[in-house]
């Protein structure tokens, strides 16, 4: 009877299984299983494996290396000629948010410190009884008004680029970060993590209300923590002693700041000149952050500093340039101008050199595809060509604490991968292949990505 | 245990002296040989040297010796004047004003500096050491200043003066009130709009200040019983004026016409501070008295008027009615431009009112330091105070003369002959530079950059503007 009862058990249960594998693979109606072979390996976390091939199932990396053969339900893709790279991480964007078409920032070719200054972006909503006005609103979520598709994420996917940190870049407590993938129907599945970290830009209010200065910006972003500590007490001893102790009010825009003042979760502070670092750098230690720099065009003046308190950056490949045409009327530019355009292409190198943590980002980059011409210029200015792969790949992970999951060609890892015809950086490779979670992304002709990019242009 | 300790002790020097030898060969000594040393407070010295060590004036006499490696200067024919002290800029601040609100006693010009602004080399090359960084003045109660000793091409946390007593700027009269702004059709005017209004928002804050403060020590009493009482919130505008209230913040407060500066007398009275200095006070001569009983000092301009209506009743002799009634006077610039040639500004105040050639100095030296409470440190050539000085070609006071070298603790911050030998070598790299790759002037461009900064009067009456 028993050994009836277990075989029936069995039966019942194999059905159950089969029905569960026939309705999921009904849902995503595909092939789940990849194998790319005969292509040249860069597995950043390991050697480069010069000829071999790497397995992906349903969405994750199942193989890689030598002697890995194509299991026989896998599409295969001949790599013969072909680099397959990690999925390449921007660090910092503003990708997937409504609207998102940022202008181009006239600070930036001055190399004036204002690159994030002019840009006027539409922001999430705020929060229903915030008790902040906007822009000082450390509650709000990307994730609440991330969308996706988009013309910006096609270009980004077109030059490889799978997976990205996205926030707009208003407001002073500018909200909380989430690290999406470039690929999925709903906001849902383009999701990593979220929330990944808090932003801070020191841009004051621009609505006639306070902090209306970059004097004011410092001020009410201490007053702000200040009061977050002491709600976090408040709390505390609400929870003790919920009897006889006067209930604190709930403060949703404190309490985002929590975790923040706890040292728990990362605070990405937008700072590109040697001062605005310091200022970040001051404003962590003071309060003891966690914390990130994003920009970081200087950061190199500071790499001591930077090594010392294990403060990373997400260096933003947007590299100043000249924007004026030459005119004899003209007043002659500032050395110090003309200097900072020149060093800003060896900053990376400078970094790497002196072991401070960092990753590359697009910055307010609007051309996309400058992104990885600019990536060769750091190379040109002594940065090594491996390390720029890593700032693509395993560096952001790291940084951004998702090191288990992406940044390197391992077993287990979510299935991003770039694809190239060539080396990365080299000026006539070209992606041919962008897997996303698995699956191959459609890539447009590499002629239209420009014009899609930003019509503006 | 006492040999233990003896033991340690030694241990100690041993390891300290070579540290010290190697900081003494990063800063040599400098001597200053038969140059005319006008100390301020000792009187003009002929033919006399100035021996700096470790960052401090080590001695000043006649054939003075110094170690084998130190620096020689032959003073012959020149001048050695201590560093110039401006009471009133805002050079290296990237904003001056948080004028969103009538108190914003939370803002520190500290957080805003820019270390690498060029104003601060030329305000070296006029012989000025010591800045005190004022908020802008577009409210009642601005933000927190900040002295700093012009180290320039080094980090931000070297410039702040050590020791320099914490200060508030605080404002009165026309930027106050928004004289000068027009009314925009509906956009409500920040208040306050009048002179009995800026009383008001100074008593109001000062009266929240008392009663912070207040609520703070019943806390703190009140909590060594009950360790589950919630504190009261910390308030970074209440704070700074907690401590003018005892005595441990000075104010420096921009004010014009008799009215308010009798007003803020009085309202310093009845909550019980002092107020530090009277900036501009441009019709102090006529309360001088009051403004000497109060024990306020008064930081002007010599010959700076009429530029709103609240300073038509100056004249020239401001300078010398104020010091003879008692008062601590000195001479600011409030602009980065006045700031290189503040040693004319002073010696306009022998032409107005006849004060001694050592007065006059000291509107520019001691008096200031004074003024900030760093005269210890700087403000006179004296034994023992920091090695912050300037060799001028001639007398300070000719317009002739100028700065040949500035030093600050002992270190060269200026030297001309090394500035003029520097400029082919910055020549040579301009071209450089401009052939390289992103400074390439673009085929189709923008239209050219905007002229870079002209420099201008002074800062008081362009109190909306932000720079860049």
């Amino acid at each position: 009877m028993p050994k009836v009862r277990s075989r029936l058990l069995v039966a019942l249960v194999s059905l159950a299984l089969l029905f569960v594998n026939l309705n999921a693979n009904a849902q995503r109606n595909t092939i789940d299983t990849y194998a790319i072979t005969n292509a040249r390996i860069v597995t950043v976390s390991g050697p480069v494996i010069e000829h071999g091939t790497v397995v992906v199932r349903n969405g994750l990396i199942t193989a890689a290396g030598e002697n890995v053969s194509a299991p026989p339900d896998a599409r295969v893709i001949d790599g013969s000629g072909l680099t397959v790279y990690p999925g390449l991480i921007d660090s910092y964007t503003n990708l997937a948010l409504p609207e998102a078409s940022p202008s181009p920032s006239p600070g930036a070719g001055r190399g004036g410190g204002g690159d994030f200054f002019a840009q006027t972006q539409p922001r999430p909503t705020p929060g229903p009884n915030s008790t902040r006005p906007p822009g000082l609103q450390p509650e709000v979520m990307v994730e609440d008004v991330i969308r996706p598709g988009g013309a910006e994420i096609v270009a980004a996917r077109n030059i490889g680029i799978t997976t990205a940190l996205t926030l707009p870049r208003t407001g002073i407590w500018m909200g909380q970060s989430a690290l999406i993938n470039l690929s999925g129907e709903t906001p849902q599945q383009m999701i990593i993590v979220s929330p990944l970290a808090m932003h801070v830009g020191f841009t004051p209010l621009r609505n006639g209300g306070y902090p209306g200065s970059l004097l004011g910006v410092f001020s009410s972003l201490r007053q702000m923590m200040l009061d977050a500590q002491r709600y976090r007490e408040a709390m505390q001893i609400y929870e003790r002693a919920p009897r006889g102790t006067r209930r604190p009010e709930t403060d949703r825009s404190l309490g985002a700041l929590v975790p923040v003042i706890e040292g728990r979760m990362p605070v990405v502070m937008l700072a590109n000149t040697e001062r605005e670092i310091t200022r970040a750098l001051d404003l962590g230690e003071e309060f003891k952050l966690k914390l990130i720099i994003a920009g970081g065009r200087e950061a190199d003046r500071l790499s001591e500093r930077l090594v010392k308190q294990h403060v990373p950056v997400l260096l933003s490949l947007d590299l100043p340039k000249r924007t004026t045409a030459a005119l004899p009327e003209a007043d002659p530019e500032p050395l110090r101008v003309l200097r900072e355009r020149v060093e800003a292409q060896q900053t990376a190198g400078k970094l790497a050199k002196a072991g401070v943590r960092f990753a590359f980002e697009s910055g307010s980059l609007t051309n996309m595809s400058e992104l990885m011409a600019n990536a060769g210029k750091t190379i040109e200015n002594g940065l090594s060509a491996t390390d720029a792969v890593r700032a693509f790949t395993i560096w952001p992970a790291e940084i951004l604490g998702v090191q288990n999951q992406l940044g390197s060609i391992e077993v287990g890892k979510i299935a991003n991968l770039t694809i190239v015809r060539g080396e990365l950086f080299d000026r006539n490779s070209r992606v041919t292949y962008v897997f996303i979670d698995g699956r191959p992304v459609d890539l447009r002709p590499p002629r239209n990505e420009a014009s899609t990019a930003s019509p503006s242009n | 245990m006492k040999r233990f300790i003896a033991k340690l002790l030694l241990l100690v020097i041993i390891t300290a002296l070579p540290l010290k030898a190697t900081r003494a060969q990063k800063q040599p000594e400098t001597l200053i040989r038969n140059a005319t040393v006008l100390t301020v407070t000792h009187g003009t010295l002929q033919n006399t040297d100035v021996l700096l060590r470790n960052g401090k004036i080590a001695a000043v006499g006649k054939n003075l010796n110094a170690s084998p490696n130190a620096r020689i200067i032959d003073g012959t024919g020149k001048y050695v004047m201590p560093g110039i002290i401006d009471c009133h800029s805002h050079s290296m601040l990237d904003t001056i004003n948080e004028g969103t609100l009538a108190v914003t006693s939370m803002v520190h010009t500290a957080d805003v500096l820019n270390t690498t602004d060029v104003d601060l080399y030329r305000e070296l090359a006029g012989g000025v050491t010591t800045l005190n960084l004022l908020h802008g003045s577009a409210n009642p109660i601005g933000g927190l200043n900040t002295v700093v000793k012009i180290k320039y091409g080094r980090p931000a946390s070297e410039f702040l003066f050590p020791g320099a007593m914490p200060g508030i700027k605080f404002a009165l009269g026309e930027n106050v009130k928004r004289s000068s702004t027009p009314n925009q059709p509906g956009v409500t005017r920040r208040y306050p709009n009048t002179r009995m209004g800026v009383e008001e928002v100074i008593r109001d804050a000062f009266t929240r200040a008392r009663d912070y403060k207040r609520a703070w020590d019943e806390y703190r009493a009140a909590s060594k019983n009950d360790k589950n009482l919630i504190p009261p919130r910390r308030d970074l505008q209440l704070e700074p004026l907690v401590e003018v209230l005892e005595g441990k913040r000075y104010v420096h407060a921009h004010c014009y016409v008799t009215s308010e500066i009798l007003m803020l007398i009085n309202l310093a009275d009845e909550f019980g501070f002092k107020v530090r200095t009277f900036q501009h006070v441009l019709e102090g001569y006529k309360v001088a008295k009051e403004i000497a009983a109060h024990g306020a000092g008064a930081s002007i301009f010599a010959d700076s008027w009429a530029y709103k209506i609240e300073a038509y009743d100056a004249i020239p002799y401001n300078a010398a009615i104020l010091t003879r009634a008692g008062v601590v006077v000195s001479m600011n610039s409030d602009s980065d431009e006045r700031a290189r040639r503040l040693n004319i500004e002073a010696a306009k105040a022998m032409h107005w009112g006849d004060l001694t050639e050592e007065q006059a100095l000291k509107l520019i030296t001691i008096n200031p330091a004074i003024q900030l409470g760093i005269q210890d440190r700087v403000g006179s050539i004296e034994v023992g105070k920091d090695a912050d000085i300037a060799i001028w070609s001639g007398h300070p006071f000719s317009v002739y003369s100028r700065v040949d070298t500035t030093f600050i603790d002992g270190e060269i911050y200026f030297d001309r002959a090394q500035d003029l030998a520097r400029r082919p070598e910055l020549a040579k790299e301009r071209a450089a530079l401009e052939q390289a790759e992103p400074n390439r002037p673009r085929p189709q461009g923008q239209s050219p950059q905007t002229p870079r900064r002209r420099p201008s009067g002074h800062a008081d009456d362009e109190i909306e503007v932000e720079r860049p």
